[in-house]
Formats: structure tokens, sequence, C-alpha cells
């Protein structure tokens, strides 16, 4: 066992040299006709129970006051403009947050799943980051399980008491963090190893992104905790407006 | 700022009925991932890339750079998928490293070539609807697949907001890039971090006056837009159909 460890140190530590020299790393996003058709509707099967949910919280919430959608839409477009945006980072190579589970602290992960599809549509069509037919599976696993791990470690982490800061930061990294393993069980299971099946193959995918992943999911929680310090000390009236509260 | 979108409204096939550009993009996408065969893609790649670079107009040294964003992923995971590590080795080749084997099989190596050439097929035929046809225009497309209104509103002012958003974005950037507000990681974390946050303050200020500004023009939940009425030409759909039989051919061989 330790000797298989030794070599995947040594696997990820190439890695890291080689993607030190590499010019961009994304999200991880599954580019578009990488997912055999299958599984495409499967996945998009698996998100509709949760984007029906958003749906009629979103719908409930506009019929209780109009208002909100401007401010639905511009959490939305928060959220793109957030993992669209290059972010500073210590390789020197430039990469993107996810921004979900940012919003998934501030606006609650359901109405982050309706939000989460839309910013994926655009940033396939705009951006050219995912696909449409690996909508579902990107959907599953950055607008869904990301955000809702997110939200769950942050609420869990106020309930015990931890510090404010540690808890979002904690919800934002491991929300990240669990985005790249459900995005590489999905390549697994679609790509199963000839040699150990779904699990080699999973752990094959895991030690491929980690290089970029990992720091990155570190500098999007310290981001995500930079921001919330900013808007709690700037913006509690606007904060308040989206039914944020700080539960001391 | 997003060049996609720039350059879909200067597209030669701008004004092409987007019903027929979309349904040509999603079948052939379709297509190409069922049949996964090599022949296939090759041929989507050369029609769409022509359509985009010859009938589109997007320079074609533009078009290949726009092809390399998903290489990273691509490489990375066909990587994943194309190299095992087992006790014994498989009949392409072998890399011993102590006791395991780096290894890959001939039925793997057709694998991998035939995903490599499937989702770059996939890849263009997105860019082809990306690159000749804005957002409103797939808006409506989704108004007649029949999408609940209610996301359809939501996507049409997250788009307007998007670009208000990285306009005040880079306005931001460039102020404190000019204060050496990127000196060093530090310092360019804690910039992002205070950019973001006077982004979100802002794009709140603005989203409240944005629904003031439409209630002020008795809006009522849904917002209309005049759309204009581009038929389709027969040339048009008889093309389409020709090539979505043809491909189907191809498969099948």
């Amino acid at each position: 066992m330790t000797r298989k460890q030794k070599k995947l140190i040594a696997a990820i530590s190439v890695f890291s040299v080689f993607f030190g020299i590499y010019p961009a790393a994304n999200a991880m996003h599954i580019m578009e006709g990488y997912l055999p058709v299958s599984y495409c509707i499967a996945w998009g099967v698996l998100c509709l129970p949760f984007l029906v949910t958003g749906f009629m919280k979103i719908r409930r919430t506009l019929n209780e006051n109009r208002r909100a959608i401007t401010l639905l839409a511009m959490s939305g477009a928060f959220i793109f403009v957030i993992s669209s945006l290059k972010i500073p980072s210590v390789t020197g190579s430039c990469s993107h947050m996810t921004g979900t589970g940012f919003g998934a602290i501030l606006f609650g992960p359901c109405s982050v799943s309706i939000l989460g599809v839309i910013v994926l549509v655009f940033q396939a069509i705009l951006l050219a980051h995912g696909g449409l037919t690996t909508l579902g599976a990107n959907t599953f696993s950055m607008a869904i399980a990301g955000p809702f791990v997110t939200y769950g470690i942050y609420r869990l982490c106020q309930k015990c008491r931890v510090n404010h800061m540690v808890s979002v930061f904690l919800g934002a990294a491991l929300g990240d963090l669990f985005t790249y393993c459900v995005t590489s069980v999905q390549l697994s299971l679609a790509y199963p190893s000839e040699a150990g099946g779904i699990t080699a193959s999973t752990v094959k995918f895991l030690s491929v992104f980690a290089p970029t992943q990992i720091p990155l999911a570190v500098v999007e929680g310290l981001l995500t905790t930079a921001i919330v310090i900013c808007l709690e000390s700037f913006a509690k009236s606007e904060l308040n407006l989206i039914g944020y509260k700080k539960e001391a | 700022m997003i060049i996609i979108d720039k350059l879909c409204y200067t597209s030669g096939l701008r004004y092409v009925n987007t019903m027929e550009k979309f349904v040509f993009s999603m079948l052939t996408l379709l297509i190409c991932i069922i049949s996964k065969s090599i022949t296939v893609s090759v041929v989507v790649l050369l029609v769409t890339g022509f359509l985009t670079v010859g009938k589109g107009g997007v320079s074609l040294s533009r078009y290949l750079k726009f092809m390399t964003i998903p290489l990273v992923f691509l490489f990375l995971s066909t990587t994943a998928i194309l190299v095992n590590i087992s006790h014994a080795p498989l009949d392409a080749f072998a890399i011993p490293l102590g006791s395991y084997y780096l290894t890959g099989s001939f039925y793997g190596l057709l694998k991998g070539a035939r995903l490599i050439f499937t989702a770059l097929a996939g890849v263009s035929c997105l860019y082809f609807l990306s690159f000749s046809t804005p957002i409103t225009d797939i808006l409506e497309v989704l108004k007649r697949l029949h999408v609940p209104g209610l996301i359809i509103e939501l996507m049409l002012l997250i788009y307007r907001h998007i670009f208000i958003m990285l306009h005040t974005a880079s306005a931001i950037t460039n102020a404190q890039h000019s204060r050496l507000g990127n000196k060093n990681i530090r310092i360019a974390k804690k910039s992002f971090a205070a950019m973001m946050s006077a982004v979100f303050i802002l794009s709140v200020k603005r989203g409240g006056a944005l629904y003031n500004a439409m209630e002020a023009r008795c809006y009522n939940g849904r917002i209309r837009v005049l759309s204009e009425e581009r038929p389709a030409k027969y040339s048009e759909i008889l093309f389409i159909a020709g090539f979505e039989l043809f491909l189907v051919y191809c498969s099948r061989r």
C-alpha cells in the first residue's frame, strides 16, 4: 500500500509540474460529447426532482414578492461572473471558481440548482465550458451535489458553533472538492477501467485531476471567505434583502 | 468581453432561421455521440468547421484557438481512460513499475481515439450554434420548446445582468491594477474579494433600479420582445435533411 501511495504521489507531482506551465485550468466541466447518450439522459433525469423543487420554490418566492425576480437574476449573473473571471492562483496559471458554493451559502441550495442550470447553459454557449449533452451530468455535480454539500457543512458548522468564517471556508472548499469527486465518479461510471473496473477508474480520474482541483478548492474556500467578510462589513442591508442571516 | 457573444452578432449565418440552426446542431451532435464513429466525427468536424469559418466568417486562427479550450480536459481524462495500473500487462503497451504495470490495450486505444474524435466533433457542433446564434434567439427556440416562462424570463434577465456585472468588474479591476492591486498573491486575493463584493453591492442596487424601471413600464411578469420572422428556406431544410441522412449512412457502415 505504501508503495502504491508513493507512486500516486510521484504521478501527482509529475502532473503538477506539467500544470505549472499549462495555460488554463477550468472548473471541472465535462466537455461536450464526452459522455455516452445513456449517461447523459440518466444524469439529466436524476437532476429533475431537484430542479422541480427549485422551480417550485422560486415560483413561491416570486408569488409572495415580485421584486425578488431581479434579485434572483442578479444572483444568477453573479454566479456566472464569479466563475468566468480569472482568479489569482498559486501556480501562475489562470483558473476559475465554481461560484455555486458561494451561491448556496448566500441564496440556499434549492434556488441555486435552478440558477446553476441556467448558468451552465450560458457557460456552454458563451464560454465553451461544458456542453449541452453533458448538461445533466454537469448540473448534478456543480449545481446540485456541490451546493448541497456546501450548505450542509455550513449549517452543520453553525450548529456546532464553529467560527463563522471557518464554516464558510470549510463549506466552500469541501463543496468544491465534492464537485470534483462527483465528476470523477461520473466519468468512471461511463468509462470503467479495463483492469479493476469502476473503482480503479475512479481513483485514476481523481488522481489525474487532483493537482488542479485540490489547490483550486483551497483558493475557492479562501476567496469565498474573503468575499463573505467584505459583504458582511459593507452590505448588511443588501444581505438581509436576499434572506441571508448570520446566525451568531 | 465575451468574444463568442460579439462574434455571433456579426456572423454570416446570423439571419438564418434559428430553429434550423438549432435542429441542425442538435441532431448532428446526437448522431455523433450515438454513433461514436471516427468517420462521422471527421465529416462533422469538416462540415461544421466550414460552416462556421467559411459561411459564418469567424477567422480560422480564432476558431482553432477556441477548439483548444477543452483540450486540457480532453487530454487529462483520456489519459486516465487509456492508462491502467494493474498486475497483468495488457496487449498494447506495458511499462513496468515495480510489481505493477502502466498498461493499456488495443481495444482501449481504439476507444480513446473514438472518444477524442467524438468529443471534438461535439464541440464543433456546439460552436456552430454559439458562433451563429445570439442568446436572445436561442431563448425564442426554448420558448417554442415549451420551457416554462419563468425560466426564460430569468435567463433573459441573467443574460442582461452578466454584461452589466462584467463591465463593472473590469472597471474595478483596471482601477486596482493601476494602483498595484495585484502586486503579490496575497494582495491580489484581497483585491479580488473586494472587487467581487463591490460588484455584488452595486448589482443589488442596480437590480432594484431595474425593477422600478420595468414596473414603470407596466411589467407584469413577462418581458415581451419583438422577434423577427425569418422563414426557413427549402434549400436549407433539404441540406440539413440530406446531411443528417448522410451521417446516419456513414455511421451504419
